[in-house]
């Protein structure tokens, strides 16, 4: 349904489709007829957040109970935000038109720190107070989830409940006793109270948080009842989880736009960068006759001819030849074509290959993360030398001629030789272009080398870490740059700014909230985009309200400092991070799951690979 | 194989997606609905279809037309229509499928329904403001175009027109040069008429025919 008031507007601002909605498989109820409204939000564009598995996954959960609307509500453009507050027009919900302070449950992905700002827009725009205890009726109750829950302190006071872990499950739980607590008249303090009794739920107004002298936090005390340690949820059984037969078909080209079909959950490498590897755990893989079928009913129902095999890491599936086969036998005669994302670089084999190819060449990206194999050992990457230039012979050999390699910056231990290796890297690769006999004749080779600057993350050996000062990133993108010698090679960099501002809130603590709320008043928004992105402002931000970010950033924590996330538990444990950390600084790598189980702690989920038959045990 | 046009309505949401986007949601809706139609060949085949006249973004379409190959030349055209809607979203209707008579190229004029609103405007003033305009000796706008700015005179594009005043908007029936050689977008004449009087209006555009050089309906 399109607003009136929205009608008069939409031939002003740019790519209008974005605001109406009206897709292919959206879902209209009689708002009349359910209990319960849920506005399901992304804090960024139509384009980025109809592109969000976890969205479509619990859009169409939520809307399979007759009691329940779930709409969608994204962050609008600043052309339309501009014309929204000019004409006094709320952020809406897709589907009814509706304004999100209608709903019931107003609940926020957070899938990257720098969408904080648009979540708090977000809020503003529709008249609802941003911060929790403004907000005191039985109505607007805010929720997230997401990867940025595992650190949910620099937004605590804005959010009323933090979805710990995956959310098909818990979330309903809290909706079916919201609407107990409202039937019985109880008020929003009660509801918050019974909500945090219910595993994986986090309520941050239950918990009183005192500080040191240093500004490190001293305790971290529940009240009401509250539990001290909140446990994160996960889906034991993928197979008989579930996922949509359907997808919105969104009117508007987005950025993935394709029918995503997940393999498995969790990532058995434990690469010490990476907080999607720890936070995951422990590996749950879909079994290939049910991931065939689930991709079947999605082509099927979206009229999509690409389907995307979702997962941390692709070719560690255990079946992933098999499953290919199974694909392959009718998406040729459908036209409906597999792509392959999240490659390693030791899983592209001739038989994958071959799979993927007889359907779609498109680019091969690979992420040896770091350029000396000395740097890859410290971050666990598993990735030799010669298996990078094996995998691209195979590629070459294969008719590909464009490869992109993904590396970072500013990782713990790095010197000036390391990153200069990134360059002599993408040299290599190009060298074995012209050493591959049966290499595309005629045809020259470009390698691009993308640079993304460290940001150390909670939940990772390398949780105590400082980031590399900005000064010292540049310097190294820079000599990065220098040692580049062929034009085979295009550089690219991602934004210092940026990474700094991320690594802030990315462990930060509440301290923090006093800067997002003010941030908000001043109209911050979208700064995940250059087009809005200042880091001068939020400077200024941080020396008015009196806090450093370098502290969040840039300072070395000790191992036994009370981390402003230890209250919450995703299974690893804080000893098997510190020992991970400790190899790292002795250039020792870790063996991933399925060679040797290392004890994170993962275990005691009771499923997974942790409880798989590894294969040297036979 | 047999070559076939197909009928729709663009409209309500639709109405605000680019000719870029109806091309793709035709081709997934074809691809969804699995009627024979003819694929390209190549490393990503997806169905051919073609449009004898892109619609811009914004204006609603009435009469809009979409070419096809049927490999199957005894499918039932009935079938198409169900089994498209069935795959479509809300705002495209398909609502006839007809074997072409005329080539694409031979499309030389398109008639529109432009509905005008201004606030501190009454209907009869903009009607007037209208009158003034059409009745000027050339009515020139600037033209962007690749090799820049230029300055055109659109009014021999206009072929005929009335103008009526209904309770809330001016009502502006006209019929333009359209095709690949002539074309005048009706959006030329509203930038026009807010040059000459300053205001900005409200504007709903609906395209209603096509029709070649001798005035026949495009079929």
């Amino acid at each position: 349904m399109i607003r009136e008031d929205v009608e008069k507007i939409l031939l002003k601002v740019q790519k209008p489709g974005r605001y109406v909605g009206g897709e292919l498989n959206e879902v209209i109820k009689d708002k009349a007829k359910v209990d319960l409204r849920f506005a399901f939000c992304f804090p960024d564009t139509y384009e980025v957040g109809m592109s969000h598995l976890g969205m479509k996954i619990l859009y169409s959960l939520f809307n399979q109970f007759d009691y329940i609307w779930c709409e969608r509500v994204f962050a609008p453009w600043v052309d339309m935000e501009d014309l929204m507050r000019e004409r006094g027009i709320p952020l809406y919900a897709l589907e009814s038109g509706d304004p999100v302070s209608d709903f019931d449950f107003i609940g926020f992905t957070l899938q990257y720190e720098l969408s904080y700002t648009n979540m708090l827009n977000m809020l503003q725009l529709s008249g609802v107070p941003v911060y929790s205890r403004d907000r005191t009726e039985m109505k607007n109750i805010v929720v997230a989830g997401g990867p940025c829950a595992c650190n949910p302190e620099p937004v605590a006071e804005f959010v009323d409940i933090f979805f710990i872990g995956e959310g098909e499950e818990v979330d309903l739980e809290v909706m079916e006793l919201f609407r107990r607590c409202r039937a019985e008249g109880k008020t929003k303090a009660e509801f918050l109270r019974l909500a945090a009794q219910i595993e994986g739920v986090y309520v941050p107004s239950l918990y009183d948080v005192e500080y040191n002298e240093d500004g490190t936090i001293k305790s971290f005390t529940p009240r009401e009842g509250a539990p001290a340690v909140i446990h994160k949820r996960l889906m034991k059984k993928p197979d008989e989880s579930f996922y949509p037969d359907n997808f919105v078909v969104p009117l508007v080209e987005i950025v993935h736009d394709r029918a995503v079909q997940e393999i498995f959950r969790g990532c058995i490498r434990g690469c010490r960068f990476c907080q999607a590897g720890f936070i995951y755990r422990p590996v749950r893989e879909k079994s290939p006759d049910v991931i065939n079928a689930q991709c079947r009913a999605l082509c099927d129902n979206t009229g999509y001819d690409e389907v995307s095999l979702s997962s941390l890491s692709s070719s560690d599936y255990s079946q992933i030849v098999p499953l290919l086969e199974k694909l392959t036998e009718w998406c040729g005669e459908e036209k409906v074509s597999i792509s392959l994302p999240s490659l390693r670089v030791d899983g592209f084999t001739d038989e994958i290959m071959n799979k993927i190819k007889t359907v779609r060449k498109s680019g091969l990206t690979f992420a040896p993360e770091a350029g000396s194999q000395r740097m890859r050992d410290v971050i666990n990457k598993n990735v030799q030398h010669d298996e990078l230039m094996q995998t691209c012979a195979t590629a070459f050999a294969g008719g590909w001629t464009t490869v992109k390699l993904y590396f970072m910056i500013g990782l713990p231990t790095e010197t000036m030789d390391d990153v200069a290796d990134i360059a002599n890297l993408g040299q290599d690769v190009v060298d074995t272009f012209y050493q591959t006999p049966n290499r595309a004749k005629g045809k020259s080779v470009r390698v691009t080398v993308s640079a993304s600057s460290f940001v150390p993350k909670p939940f990772t050996p390398f949780q105590w870490e400082p980031q590399d000062t900005i000064p010292v990133l540049h310097e190294k993108q820079a000599h990065i740059k220098e040692s580049i010698k062929s034009k085979k090679i295009t550089f690219n960099y991602h934004d210092a700014d940026t990474s700094f501002l991320e690594a802030v809130f990315a462990r930060g603590d509440r301290k923090l909230c006093k800067v997002l709320g003010l941030a908000c008043e001043r109209g911050f928004h979208f700064d995940g985009w250059n087009d809005c992105f200042s880091l001068e402002k939020w400077l200024e931000l941080f020396e008015e309200c009196g806090i450093d970010p370098a502290f969040y950033a840039n300072r070395r924590r000790s191992f036994d400092e009370l981390l402003p996330w230890d209250h919450i538990d995703y299974g690893v444990t804080k000893r098997f991070l510190m020992k991970e950390c400790q190899k790292a600084y002795e250039n020792t790598t870790t063996p991933h799951c399925r060679l040797k189980c290392s004890g994170c702690g993962a275990a005691k989920y009771g499923e997974g690979v942790c409880f798989e038959k590894r294969s040297d045990l036979v | 194989m047999k070559n076939v046009r197909i009928w729709f309505k663009k409209d309500h949401e639709c109405r605000y997606i680019s000719h870029l986007d109806l091309n793709r949601t035709m081709l997934r809706a074809l691809h969804k609905s699995k009627i024979p139609v003819w694929h390209t060949e190549g490393f990503n085949p997806h169905p051919f279809a073609t449009f004898p006249l892109p619609l811009s973004l914004g204006f609603r379409g009435d009469n809009e037309c979409m070419d096809v190959r049927l490999e199957d030349e005894n499918y039932s055209f009935e079938e198409i229509i169900t089994k498209l809607n069935a795959c479509l979203p809300r705002g495209l209707r398909v609502f006839d499928v007809t074997e072409p008579l005329m080539k694409a190229g031979k499309i030389a004029f398109a008639s529109f329904t432009m509905l005008l609103r201004e606030d501190n405007t009454s209907a009869s003033e903009i009607c007037a403001q209208l009158r003034m305009l059409m009745d000027s000796s050339a009515i020139t706008v600037e033209k962007k175009s690749k090799k820049g700015i230029k300055t055109v005179d659109i009014k021999p594009g206009i072929r005929q027109y009335s103008i009526t005043e209904s309770p809330e908007c001016a009502v502006l029936d006209i019929i333009l040069s359209a095709g690949s050689s002539d074309n005048v977008n009706p959006n030329l004449l509203i930038t026009a008429l807010q040059t000459q009087t300053g205001l900005e209006y409200e504007v709903d555009i609906t395209r209603n025919d096509l029709y070649n050089s001798d005035m026949e309906l495009f079929r």
